[in-house]
Order: C-alpha cells, then structure tokens, then sequence
C-alpha cells in the first residue's frame, strides 16, 4: 500500500530535493556516488590491475547484510524500523551508515581470523 | 625508486591546469594535468602502498575508505566539470607514470574525443521515485495481528488475502508510473538510461525504488526538465520524487570498445 506515503515532500527529509529552485549541486548521497564511480564512466586499462568486479563482494556483503537484517526482522528485532534517529534525519542516515560499516567490519574480522580486530555490538545501541 | 603512482580522474579537453589550483586529489595531493594534443588528463600522485594491486583489492572491500577515495574523487570529476567539458574515468585507474598516461591519451584519441564531443555542453541529472510502502504496509500487518485476537481464523485468511492482492496491485502500478515517468523525462533529454534501484541501505531510501534514471540535458533545455520534474511530481502525489544535479556526465561517458 503507499497511500499513506505523505504528498508533498518535506524539505527537512535529506532524500528529497525540493523541486523548482536554483539549481545548485544537492549533496550527493554515498549511494549516488558510488552508482557513478564505480559502475560508469570510462574505462581504461591502468598499469595497476584492479578489477573492478572485485567490487562486487562488497556488494555482495551488503546483501548479506541486508539478508541477515529480514531474518533478524522475522525474528521480531525490528528496533531500526522503529528508531526514530535512524528513519528520518541527517543524524539518522548517518547512523546507518556508520552501523553499516561497523557491520560490514564486523563480516570482515570474521572472515580473517587471523586479525585481532574487535567485533563491534552493532545490535547493543539503545 | 619509490612507488608512486598517477592517478586518473577525467579527460578532459583544452584544460587550463589554473582552474584546478582550489581542488585537490587523493590524500591531499595537488592536480596535474597531463597532455596529448588537446586531449588533457587529469592526474595525481598517489602511493602505491594504498593504491599497488594488493592493497587495492584490501581497501576497495573498506565502505569507509571506498567513501573517501569515491567522494574525493567525485570532486575532482566535478570541479573539472566546471571549467571543460569532462568524461568521467573509473574509479581507481592507475598509471605507473606520465609516459603511460600519455599512451593511454595516444590509444584512446579518437575514442575519448567522441565521448567528449557527446557530453560537451550537456550535464547529467538523476530523478528517482520512491513509492513509501514500508511504513503502512508494517501498521496494517500489526492491525491483523491485534484483530486476530478476537476475530475468526478465516476472517483473518481472507483478509490476508485481501492485503496481498493489494500490495500485487500496488507494484503494479507503481512499475507503470515508473515506465511513464522515465518516458517523459527521456523526451526532454538528450539521452537516458535507467539504473538498478539503489540499495536502501546505502541510499537511506524507505519503500521501494521504482525509478532509478539518469538523464542528459542540453543546457539550454534545463528549465524544460526541471518543469517536467515538478509536473510529474504533481501528478504522482503517493510518490516522492527526487531530483539531484547537475552531475557530470557519468552515466553517458562510455567508449565503444
């Protein structure tokens, strides 16, 4: 259902534009950039061999991620849903992002188990 | 010999090296361009102990020092944009020096002149529209669970049922508005393209990306855009419509190979 999704777009909400002003540059979210980054522009063989496609376990880690956070939702540990810091402002976003990191640092230390990095309690923040 | 390398950020074209002073590239480090012809790379000196093959395929795996390398890397892009006409590299294209830069610029000539003369002139704008489902679809799942209490197994099937047959009818009209926006927006543009949806967890979006396009705007053409943006907007009260630009090209900077 999205009737109940609100008609105009609040301004204070970081993901949405206001339409019809000057056209100054919006702050482009990590996604945007990212989407243009990596998977556009053009493509030439440096001298340092990096393939891109290795990018795609970071991708893939995510979705893990994303995975986990629906299996942990079925299990009813929704806070993030309900969390207001986390749904609708600057603060939340950024939140997220970060708890997004500390998630994706905390797949990585598991995987190397030969490095001592701490396993941040992502799910503890009240 | 130390292990340096350059790092390319955009091509560009009859590139005055005097508007890029203010911006810096990667670690700090300051901007160079380097030339074949008219043809100008944009370059810095970057560590191959951050950016050598090893280390990249480490790094590019850290979200936190991707977003760093991404958004840096973005300004250059942008702050070239703002002077010449510009065709984007991809991330993390590394050069062991100046002479192999210049061979690149020598290889790809005609090609990247193509692009160049493409994207002269124009600029990239991204519209995505967001149908907010999540939230109420929550409540009304939450509403069954309190009503089951007190009413009937069967009550509750067919209710469920009914919420289901809603949420199928609600996708599909929001994939037609999806296809009837990216129409119209690419009747005003120089050239489109429609993107993946973006990951909510990168992007912060609530409910569900129904259109993720990337539209090339002839200068002159940018009011006609932005009134068929708040046109569609109008017309699309359930949706949030999100206009960001201008970009640089990105999106419509590609060689034929």
């Amino acid at each position: 259902m999205m009737t109940e999704g609100p008609s105009p777009v609040p301004t204070s909400r970081p993901y949405s534009a206001p339409l019809g002003q000057s056209p100054r540059p919006q702050p482009a979210t990590l996604a945007d950039i990212l989407e243009r980054v990596l998977d556009k522009g053009i493509i030439i063989a440096g001298d340092i061999r990096v393939n891109l496609l290795d990018i795609e376990l970071l991708t893939i880690k995510i979705r893990l991620l994303i995975v986990s956070v629906d299996k942990a939702q079925d299990m009813g540990i929704d806070w993030w849903r309900n969390d207001p810091m986390l749904t609708t402002s600057e603060q939340g976003l950024a939140d997220e992002n970060r708890q997004l990191r500390e998630r994706v640092e905390a797949l990585e230390a598991e995987k190397a188990s030969d490095s001592g990095a701490t396993k941040p309690t992502v799910g503890a923040r009240s | 010999m130390s292990d340096l390398g350059r790092y390319m950020y955009a091509i560009s074209r009859a590139l005055d090296a005097e508007h890029l002073v203010a911006t810096r590239g990667l670690a700090g480090a300051p901007l160079e361009v380097v030339q074949h012809r008219e043809l100008a790379a944009v370059v810095s000196t970057v560590d191959l102990g951050e950016y050598g093959e090893v280390a990249l395929r480490r790094n590019l795996e850290r979200l936190e020092w991707l977003e760093e390398t991404a958004r840096c890397h973005e300004e250059v892009v942008r702050a070239v944009a703002a002077c010449a006409p510009v065709a984007p590299l991809r991330l993390a294209t590394i050069c062991l020096d100046d002479e192999a830069v210049q061979a690149r610029l020598k290889e790809w000539y005609h090609a990247l002149n193509q692009v160049l003369d493409r994207v002269e002139g124009r600029l990239e704008w991204s519209v995505k529209a967001i149908a907010p489902g999540e939230g109420s679809g929550k409540s009304a799942e939450a509403a069954v669970a309190a009503q089951v209490v007190a009413g009937s197994g069967a009550a509750y099937l067919e209710r469920k049922k009914r919420q289901s047959e809603d949420k199928a009818a609600a996708e599909e009209r929001a994939l037609m508005a999806g296809e009837g926006m990216h129409a119209a927006l690419a009747a005003v543009s120089a050239a489109s393209r429609r993107l993946p949806p973006q990951d909510p967890r990168l992007s912060g979006h609530q409910g569900s990306m129904i259109l993720n396009g990337a539209y090339l705007v002839e200068g002159d053409k940018e009011d006609q855009f932005q009134d068929m943006c708040q046109a569609l907007d109008a017309i699309h009260p359930d949706l949030l419509v999100d206009v960001r630009g201008p970009w640089p090209p990105y999106s419509f900077a590609m060689m034929e190979q």
